[in-house]
């Protein structure tokens, strides 16, 4: 890891994981016929479940990433703390005592043990439980233990400070980091994603908070499957999520996902979707959110291009690639309910072994929305999405299934397609950024999305 | 026998043959059966569980009151219910292999308090506050990997019509990241 002077984690300098690591004929195959298939519209379905990708992904994709650590209002105070993982290592993610975000490897510097046993708190220094070498909550050694007679004078403490990251930095209140210490600024590895960002959550003056903690879980999946479904997949909901259009919970018109506009960001992999209203369904503006909601948001969102999109959306979904993805869909918390409820999840799918992932489920809402609103609006989210969802239970159900298919003798052999769409051109008179297709029947962020990961992959 | 034996015995007696009785249902995913044990006044709780050091009196720490991974009302029992019989529910379709196993049913005198997690506000004359601890194993597809996942059971049960009703439901889980792809059962 790099050394300075308060010590930086990172996968550069002596750092694992292993830089120039030798990838094996099988894996070399798969990213082979990935790279032929890949223009057809076309993948390999070993991609999904492949020990040698999974190796390569950690140190080729997520490794040289920005990834998604948390959210400002998770830690409002000075000291207060959350535990997160980038790839397996655990960070805690702490506001200093003037106020600035940082992360520091949960990694004693004596022995390796891990000094903050909490998944969130507010501390003012992490003990090693081993040998009580005390860390201050800004990272540095304060404490030894008989320092004096174990050590004498050998031991220089300011060389011993929790590893840092380097690259620790937000948008809008969104806590990213990077083990790459050569990474772009992260408005640069956003680039215009960002537009679509704002979309939600610039639509308060008060801001978003998160609710609570998040729902943690493991499924038997690839993190690919999951972020090209929250991308571009809105194709699925007609047969994966057919349960509830039968109980009427979403609409009967079987082309109801199709509407509106499916966005990309070439060269970076990230993806939105603004799903409109069906033509005649009278469904009210701006994801369901009340009238005052959308009064603020009116000032409150950058430009009046995006406040006009956010308007026209009813469903907006939002992949940051690799591994963030954000779901704000127009939603009712009951079947009794009269009217709507939005809600706002956002999520990680984070890989922890071929085709396997541990997802971060969290709920967001506006701060200055009503405490009524915000209890309606958790139910909604509750009861659609997330471990429990109604919605969300078929999809990792589904999901299981392909990362599955995916790892067989000739099933990994196989190709998954993404050609919906290939022929369509593009909406030249979307206003905002990236590349724009005028319905959402398409695979083209998923395609943008593999083209990401193709060229981190084989760089 | 004591009086106050005696009835402590047929209070158990009777709480466990509810209980049994429901985790049957569950089992075999009788659900609109199920339903029919709830109050129309439900509340049906599962928080979110993290690891978290001691901070209070209570060693049961990480007990999250602003997170659920269910919370559910009989509306949205109803619609969990109704999704499964459309046949489209892929989650429980084809059905898991449930098995409920229910112990330490602690049945709690009428009036007394054995809860901290239920608001006992709400409780009461003929109602009764009962723990019990749940292992629920879940099968499914063709593999013999299972999720086993367990609990304590925090119910509160009313007296209706001779028998008993699910007025309250709080399950706590010992598993912060939870080992299985979905709950798209009941505890």
């Amino acid at each position: 890891m790099t050394a300075t002077e308060t010590g930086h984690a990172s996968t550069n300098g002596q750092g694992p994981p292993g830089a120039g690591h030798v990838i094996d004929h099988s894996t070399q195959a798969i990213l082979d016929r990935m790279a032929e298939l890949h223009p057809t519209g076309q993948a390999p379905a070993a991609i999904f479940n492949d020990r040698g990708i999974f190796e390569l992904e950690r140190e080729k994709v997520f490794a040289k990433s920005w990834l998604y650590l948390g959210h400002e209002s998770e830690i409002p105070e000075p000291g207060d703390y959350v535990l997160r993982y980038l790839i397996d290592d655990p960070f805690i993610v702490i506001r200093s005592e003037d106020g600035e975000i940082e992360a520091m490897h949960n990694h004693c510097r004596h022995r390796g043990m891990q000094v903050c046993r909490s998944e969130m708190g507010n501390a003012s220094h992490f003990r090693c439980p081993y040998h009580g070498w005390t860390y201050k909550n800004d990272g540095s050694l304060v404490g030894v233990p008989v320092q004096k007679a174990a050590y004498g004078d050998t031991l220089d403490k300011s060389e011993l400070g929790l590893l840092k990251l380097a690259n620790v930095d937000t948008y809008n209140g969104m806590i990213f980091g990077s083990l790459d210490d050569d990474i772009v600024p992260l408005d640069e590895w956003l680039g215009d994603i960002r537009w679509y960002l704002d979309l939600f959550t610039t639509r308060s003056p008060g801001g978003l908070q998160v609710v609570g903690a998040p729902q943690r879980w493991i499924v038997d999946v690839d993190w690919k499957i999951a972020g090209e479904n929250f991308i571009g997949d809105s194709y699925h909901t007609l047969m994966t999520h057919r349960s509830m259009v039968e109980l009427g919970q979403a609409p009967s018109d079987p082309k109801y996902a199709m509407y509106g506009e499916q966005i990309h960001v070439p060269g970076k992999g990230h993806g939105a979707m603004c799903i409109g209203a069906p033509p005649g369904s009278g469904l009210p503006p701006m994801f369901g959110y009340p009238d005052d909601f959308i009064e603020r948001a009116r000032e409150s969102i950058p430009t009046p291009e995006q406040y006009e999109v956010a308007k026209e959306t009813r469903i907006g979904l939002c992949t940051v690639f690799p591994s963030l993805s954000i779901h704000n869909p127009i939603r009712r918390p009951d079947t009794e309910y009269e009217g709507s409820i939005p809600m706002m999840t956002w999520r990680t799918w984070n890989p922890i072994g071929p085709g396997k992932i541990s997802i971060s489920s969290w709920f967001l809402v506006e701060k200055d929305l009503s405490e009524e609103f915000k209890q309606l609006s958790s139910w909604s989210y509750l009861r659609s999405f997330g471990i429990s969802g109604t919605f969300e239970q078929d999809d990792t159900e589904i999901w299981t299934h392909i990362a599955r298919n995916a790892g067989t003798f000739t099933g990994r052999n196989q190709t998954v397609n993404y050609q919906m769409g290939m022929e369509l051109e593009p909406d030249e008179d979307w206003p905002g950024p990236g590349v724009a297709q005028p319905v959402n029947f398409t695979d083209a962020n998923l395609r943008n999305f593999y083209s990401r990961w193709l060229e981190m992959m084989t760089a | 026998m004591s009086d106050d034996v005696d009835a402590a015995m047929r209070r158990q007696y009777e709480v466990e043959q509810f209980l049994v009785h429901e985790a049957e249902l569950l089992d075999e995913s009788r659900l609109e059966e199920w339903l029919g044990l709830v109050t129309d006044d439900v509340v049906y709780q599962v928080p979110v569980r993290i690891n978290r050091e001691q901070t209070g009196e209570t060693r049961v720490t990480g007990v999250r009151t602003d997170s659920f991974h269910l919370d559910e009302n009989r509306a949205s029992l109803q619609m969990r219910v109704d999704r499964v019989a459309t046949g489209f529910a892929w989650a429980e379709e084809p059905p898991s292999r449930l098995r409920h196993v229910i112990g330490n049913v602690r049945v709690a005198a009428p009036g007394e308090a054995v809860s901290e997690h239920l608001d006992l506000d709400a409780l009461g004359d003929d109602d009764l506050v009962v723990r019990s601890n749940l292992l629920v194993f879940r099968s499914r597809g063709d593999r013999p990997e299972h999720d086993l996942l367990a609990a304590e059971r925090h119910d509160l049960l009313r007296r209706v019509d001779g028998g008993f009703r699910l007025a309250r439901r709080l399950v706590v889980l010992d598993s912060t990241v939870v080992p299985t792809l979905n709950l798209a059962f009941f505890f």
